[in-house]
């Protein structure tokens, strides 16, 4: 083969794994998730979890609770560090600081969401459940590691974390909606799979697209490839409406609203509707398939739509739509720019690399996960194509999920940001301890994908933390010791 | 002689409080010095939880969300009286 044709193959690659992306998972996964994160940064008053990170709280609630806020709060970066350095100084301290600080990146609702709907849902379980056990337990060590310096706390008071405050219940039943959608567009109940009514529509040539479609983006589907249907192309074209309308209604929101910022709202919900239908073209007709999907959306989008209207404030309305924007602004282009370069890239790695290295739930294979997770820094939500891609070309499932949970939680960016606030020292060492952790929850997941029983799964977690509080007692004891020696003298 | 700092370390947000910042000073036509903090020691000092934070004469009004002109215009106008 020369240049030539590697390159378009190359460009081919990128730009299928692109159509077929945006066509089939962005939307009814997506699309809720960044609304569901956008309530809540908007619409969740941060009182409510912080409260419980001051210095007074007992341990029992600050660990928990700093890992909640980890995962309700902390869906941007403006919140994350400040958060993270106000718990350390002037809060709970070092441990629950170092909680937050890991759980935040690695359970956002935008990156459980994306897994869930790319990967699997087993797989987005265990990066939940793995990442709160492991994040409270890294927040406890480093606490005993440093108990000494942790001490020193800033001598400012409390008042920081003793806000009060309630969330709206309109603001709350508004989230539950958004996620009753999230949840009809994605999971796969029988009942929401299933057909109640279908339509057949005169409609000519949408056969003759989609067979198109399918020459224009060519796909193997024994290589876990997807094609571009018609419906998908018409996703696109509506996707592309909601962004040039979108940047018309909402990027100037503050100033009021305007046409735009409805027409755009409404589209989504459109969208939504569009991407639920089941579309089957045929030789001059077009079948319509309404799902108990389909209706579940219906439901969720009317209700919403009324809520927005109806029951949100101006100001909770206007905030709700200006993060949700912001989160699609931020995230969507490097996403798009993502999923391409992995297209590319998947066709120049051969399986048997992948296989030989990480095909199976060794020690080393696991390892390995976790160091391309740290060395290489993805955009968010981008590690989520790569690991499909991983997927795909053998790697097993235990080091997947040691990969997926070590990339976004080190990155070279977030180390310094951390060393900055903490120290190097306590920053390397969180590294260390991260890096471990990643490894056990990938051997530990890939063991139970591997058939070990539920039991002894939670008999090694057991079995290790247990020798780990061992050595920390031990360690404390003779800390204990010496600083007594040390007064006697 | 008003100052107006906006405390953040650049995200999309707080350049908005910014913008509007700037806006409202411009309407009132005032004399004010509009200031971003982005040094995180700078920021942590106003005891906030959440970037954007928006200070008028060193008191902090309003942190972790974008105000509205109006709002802003609001605090603008208790802090001239009260100078």
């Amino acid at each position: 083969m020369d240049v030539l044709s590697i390159s378009l193959k190359l460009l081919e690659g990128g730009l299928g794994n692109l159509a077929a992306y945006l066509a089939a998972h962005v939307l009814l996964c997506l699309l809720p998730a960044f609304y569901i994160a956008g309530a809540m940064t908007a619409l969740i008053p941060k009182e409510t979890v912080t409260r419980f990170l001051g210095r007074n709280t007992p341990k029992i609630i600050s660990y928990p609770a700093s890992a909640a806020a980890g995962f309700l709060l902390a869906v941007c970066s403006c919140t994350v560090i400040p958060l993270f350095a106000g718990i350390y100084k002037k809060g709970a301290g070092l441990g629950p600081a170092i909680t937050f600080l890991f759980v935040a990146p690695a359970i956002n609702i935008l990156a459980l969401v994306y897994t869930g709907g790319v990967i699997g849902m087993d797989l987005a379980i265990a990066r939940l459940l793995l990442s709160l056990a492991f994040g409270i337990g890294v927040g406890i060590i480093m606490a005993l590691i440093f108990r000494r310096e942790d001490a020193e706390h800033d001598k400012a008071t409390d008042t920081m974390f003793a806000g009060q405050a309630a969330m709206r219940r309109a603001a709350l039943i508004f989230m539950l909606v958004l996620v009753a959608l999230l949840v009809a567009g994605t999971f796969q109940f029988d009942f929401l799979k299933q057909t109640y009514v279908e339509v057949t529509l005169p409609i000519h040539g949408m056969d003759t697209i989609q067979a198109f479609l399918y020459r224009l983006v060519p796909f193997n589907p024994a290589r876990g490839e997807e094609g571009v249907t018609a419906q998908g192309a018409i996703l696109i074209g509506m996707l592309v409406l909601i962004g040039l309308t979108s940047w018309k209604g909402i990027e100037r929101i503050h100033e009021g609203f305007n046409t735009w910022t409805w027409v755009s709202t409404g589209l989504v919900g459109l969208t939504l509707l569009v991407a639920a239908l089941g579309m089957i073209p045929a030789a001059g007709a077009l079948t319509l398939s309404l799902t108990g999907k389909f209706f579940g959306v219906l439901l969720s989008v009317i209700v919403l739509g009324w809520m927005l209207k109806a029951q949100l404030s101006e100001d909770e309305t206007r905030d709700f739509l200006w993060e949700s924007w912001k989160f699609v602004k931020q995230i969507f282009p490097l996403l798009v720019v993502g999923v391409f370069a992995v297209g590319i890239i998947r066709e120049l790695i051969q399986p048997e690399w992948i296989e030989a290295i990480a095909g199976s739930n060794t020690l080393l294979g696991n390892f390995v996960g976790v160091v391309f997770g740290v060395f290489m820094y993805f955009p968010t939500l981008v590690e989520v194509p790569i690991a499909q891609m991983f997927l795909e070309l053998g790697m097993h499932r235990g080091p997947l999920l040691a990969y997926l949970i070590s990339d976004p939680e080190l990155s070279l960016q977030s180390i310094l940001i951390t060393a900055a606030i903490i120290g190097r020292i306590k920053a390397w060492t969180y590294v260390g301890w991260v890096a471990l952790f990643s490894t056990l929850a990938g051997l530990i997941y890939g063991a139970w994908v591997d058939g070990a029983s539920l039991g002894l799964v939670s008999l090694y977690l057991v079995f290790f933390l247990a020798a780990l509080a061992g050595i920390m007692w031990l360690v404390n004891r003779r800390n204990a010791e010496t600083a007594v020696v040390a007064h006697l003298s | 002689m008003l100052t107006i700092k906006v405390l953040g370390s650049g995200c999309a947000n707080c350049k908005r409080v910014e913008q509007i910042a700037r806006k409202v000073v411009t309407e009132m036509s005032l004399e004010a010095e509009v200031i971003k903090v982005t040094d995180y020691k700078d920021i942590m000092a106003y005891n906030i939880l959440s970037t954007p934070g928006l200070v008028i004469n060193e008191k902090v009004v309003s942190s972790g969300r974008i105000p509205t002109p109006a709002e802003v215009t609001t605090w603008v106008a208790n802090a001239l009286e009260t100078a």
